[in-house]
């Protein structure tokens, strides 16, 4: 839901981003147009009907005894303006003078009528007015020149425009963050299944939105893709259940056969009437059938742990007295047949690491901490020292076995990344899989002449420290 | 009647294990053994035969072990044994639940299934002879250890033992020649909760040492196995 939230955000700084841009850029439209037609270059443009012009043609009038005239200068700049027509009114409202005067435009006006064209059109001319000693001057203009409007403004507003101004723009602002809050609350009410649904889906949950609204197809794509991955993962789990059932069978069916191996084995290996070269033999079979025997019990597991078929026994456990456990059973009956090594074993811990306990799988976690142990037996046949280093940090436990023999070559290491692997490792690739089950894994610690160790880590959940007790003799 | 002339029926569908379950019990001593191959005739040989112990492989031709078991024990409350190839903790369960004296798995060590079987046998018909032995005497050198008593005689002196020396020794012997954890000694005289008892364990050892030992500072008997516990050592 976080990133809903973050596309929310976004969406609503880009939209406060926008109204930002917009109202920038209308200032500068605006004020190029202010520029362009009122300032002295818009003047300039407009100099033909602008108020210059008529002040200098009304230089050049002149009263004679023939009445009124407009001198050379004054006519060529009236003739060059844009106006269309012009008149020049004595104080009783009679046109005094003229130039190309329309027919229809009377010649003789009351003040009634000078006070109504004088603001608005004579008709429908828009007209300019000068006052021009006791002449008033009137210039028409083209009908489709320019249009007049007639704008009055109370004082009251004038004073407080400016304040006008910011209310105005504010009132605006805030119309518009409403209406940017409401749109996102709209969005995000609407997205919030289908965010929901995607986070669903990533969980593996099944999904099921309704598919109604602006993000009703959306929920309708999401529904299906749900459908399908349940579909898929259904027939994955029925497969992998299969091959864990296939693999549980096989291994049940040897077990009969293999159980006739080690048995009669066992008594031929102990029958005196045979040579001690035969019941050596005998001793060599029974030693290999237990080792299929292990085998056939570490592909079950490892078959089981890899399609979660394996629930976890969990209960409260001490790993310092799990390793202890283990290490004894190796010198009690792990080192059977190995006569002639010599192994030695030692577990390093800290003091506190006794008072640990956390909850685990005890059999899983001892066979993880012997395989660990086993291969360093195994593969140190002429005999070596053993070390189990038990550590706590971060919230995980940590079993290191170090042995003094090679190490575990590159290869093997190399080996564990890749998901086909040969059989020799599997006991390696089981260790990992309950170091898995237990929320660790397994570890790889490279020594300095390039061979490793090989440790396992296990979440602490459910850790806790044991009460410390009175002595009691 | 004695141990190994106890009667031992075998159900099992495989004629080889069969077989094979009959010459181990033989040569571990065992006489009279009788096996079957189906459930259906298991049911009329253990009434007419009267068997003291059944072993009871579970994967049957027609009817399964686990339904077998229900009609022996409508019978009688003989000890049986589960033999089989279901390795599966579920079935293991399963067939403990049911009331079954044990539960092993195939392939098996034919050691351990006699093992197993005396252990049984002498648990269910030979309660006193099973006490007896455990409260057996033992020697450690010229020591004598008289568990009943809690003493140990060397020289006619007897020197006591405290019970928890007692129950320390108990547990060594019964591991004897193996090594036994510190948690587990501990566990087997307080209980679950041992933590903080191993600096008492110590002293009780060394308790043990001067009543077993020549020279307690160079134990014969009782050896330390160095951060892991004890161990009794076999004469």
């Amino acid at each position: 839901m976080k990133s809903l939230f973050r596309i929310i955000r976004r969406y609503s700084l880009m939209a406060g981003l926008i109204i930002l841009i917009i109202l920038v850029s209308n200032g500068i439209v605006l004020t190029a147009i202010g520029y362009y037609t009122a300032g002295q270059e818009g003047a300039d443009k407009y100099y033909g009907i602008s108020q210059r012009l008529m002040e200098q043609i009304g230089e050049g009038f002149q009263a004679g005894a023939e009445g009124y005239t407009l001198d050379k200068k004054g006519m060529e700049l009236l003739e060059s303006s844009e106006f269309v027509w012009a008149m020049a009114l004595d104080q009783e409202g009679a046109a005094v003078w003229k130039w190309r005067l329309p027919e229809e435009i009377p010649e003789q006006y009351s003040v009634q009528d000078v006070a109504a064209f004088s603001k608005w059109y004579l008709a429908d001319y828009p007209v300019k007015v000068l006052i021009k000693d006791e002449l008033l001057l009137v210039f028409g203009c083209s009908p489709d020149m320019i249009a007049r409007h007639n704008l009055v403004v109370s004082s009251v507003l004038m004073a407080h425009a400016l304040d006008y101004f910011k209310i105005f723009v504010l009132v605006n602002l805030l119309v518009i963050v409403l209406f940017i809050l409401w749109f996102g609350y709209r969005f995000y009410h609407s997205m919030k299944p289908v965010a929901q649904g995607i986070e669903d889906l990533a969980a593996e949950r099944e999904v099921r939105l309704k598919e109604k609204g602006p993000a009703g197809d959306l929920a309708g794509k999401l529904n299906e893709a749900s459908e399908l991955l349940l579909a898929q993962r259904r027939v994955i789990a029925k497969r992998d259940m299969a091959r864990t059932e296939w693999i549980a069978g096989v291994s049940h069916d040897i077990r009969t056969p293999l159980s006739m191996i080690v048995g009669h084995s066992d008594r031929l290996s102990k029958d005196k009437s045979l040579s001690e070269k035969n019941r050596m033999l005998a001793e060599n079979i029974r030693r290999q059938s237990l080792i299929i025997r292990r085998l056939i019990a570490d592909l079950n597991l490892t078959s089981k742990l890899a399609y979660q078929a394996q629930p976890l026994k969990k209960n409260r456990l001490c790993p310092a007295a799990l390793a202890r456990s283990c290490v004894a059973d190796f010198y009690n009956k792990g080192l059977e047949g190995k006569q002639g090594a010599e192994y030695e074993f030692e577990i390093v811990m800290k003091e506190e690491m006794e008072q640990v306990c956390t909850f685990a799988d005890e059999g899983l976690l001892a066979r993880a901490v012997r395989n660990l142990i086993g291969n360093s037996i195994r593969h140190n046949p002429e005999g070596c020292r053993i070390t189990v280093t038990l550590t706590e940090q971060e919230g995980s436990i940590r079993f290191l076995v170090e042995d003094t023999g090679p190490g575990i070559p590159e290869s093997v290491v190399q080996n564990m990344e890749n998901a086909d692997s040969d059989i020799h490792i599997m006991g390696l690739r089981l260790t990992e899989q309950i170091a898995k089950a237990h929320g660790g894994g397994l570890e790889f610690v490279q020594r300095e002449n390039g061979g490793y160790d090989a440790g396992i880590y296990i979440q602490t959940n459910g850790h806790d420290t044991v009460q410390n007790h009175e002595n009691m003799i | 009647m004695e141990l190994f002339e106890r009667k031992i029926m075998a159900v099992d569908d495989h004629r080889g294990i069969r077989k094979m379950i009959d010459a181990i019990l033989r040569e571990n001593g065992y006489t009279k053994i009788i096996s079957v191959g189906n459930a259906r005739e298991a049911l009329g040989l253990f009434e007419r035969e009267q068997p003291d112990m059944v072993i009871l492989d579970i994967m049957l031709p027609g009817e399964d072990g686990f339904s077998l078991f229900g009609k022996i024990r409508e019978r009688s409350d003989v000890p049986i044994l589960f033999l089989s190839a279901k390795d599966e903790d579920a079935d293991r369960l399963y067939g403990l639940g049911l009331g079954a004296d044990d539960y092993m798995t195939k392939p098996f060590l034919p050691e351990e299934l006699a093992l197993r079987i005396n252990v049984i046998l002498k648990r269910t018909y030979h309660v006193p002879e099973l006490q007896k032995e455990r409260e057996k005497s033992f020697f450690l050198g010229e020591r004598e250890i008289l568990p009943e008593r809690a003493v140990v005689r060397y020289q006619e002196k007897e020197v006591p033992l405290t019970a928890k020396e007692l129950m320390l020794l108990t547990k060594l012997n019964e591991n004897r020649g193996r090594i036994v954890t510190f948690d587990a000694l501990c566990a087997a005289v307080w209980g679950d909760s041992y933590y903080g008892y191993e600096n008492t364990l110590m002293v009780h050892i060394r308790h043990l040492r001067e009543k077993l030992e020549e020279d307690p500072s160079h134990p014969r008997w009782i050896l330390t196995a160095r951060g892991l516990g004890y161990r009794l050592v076999k004469e």
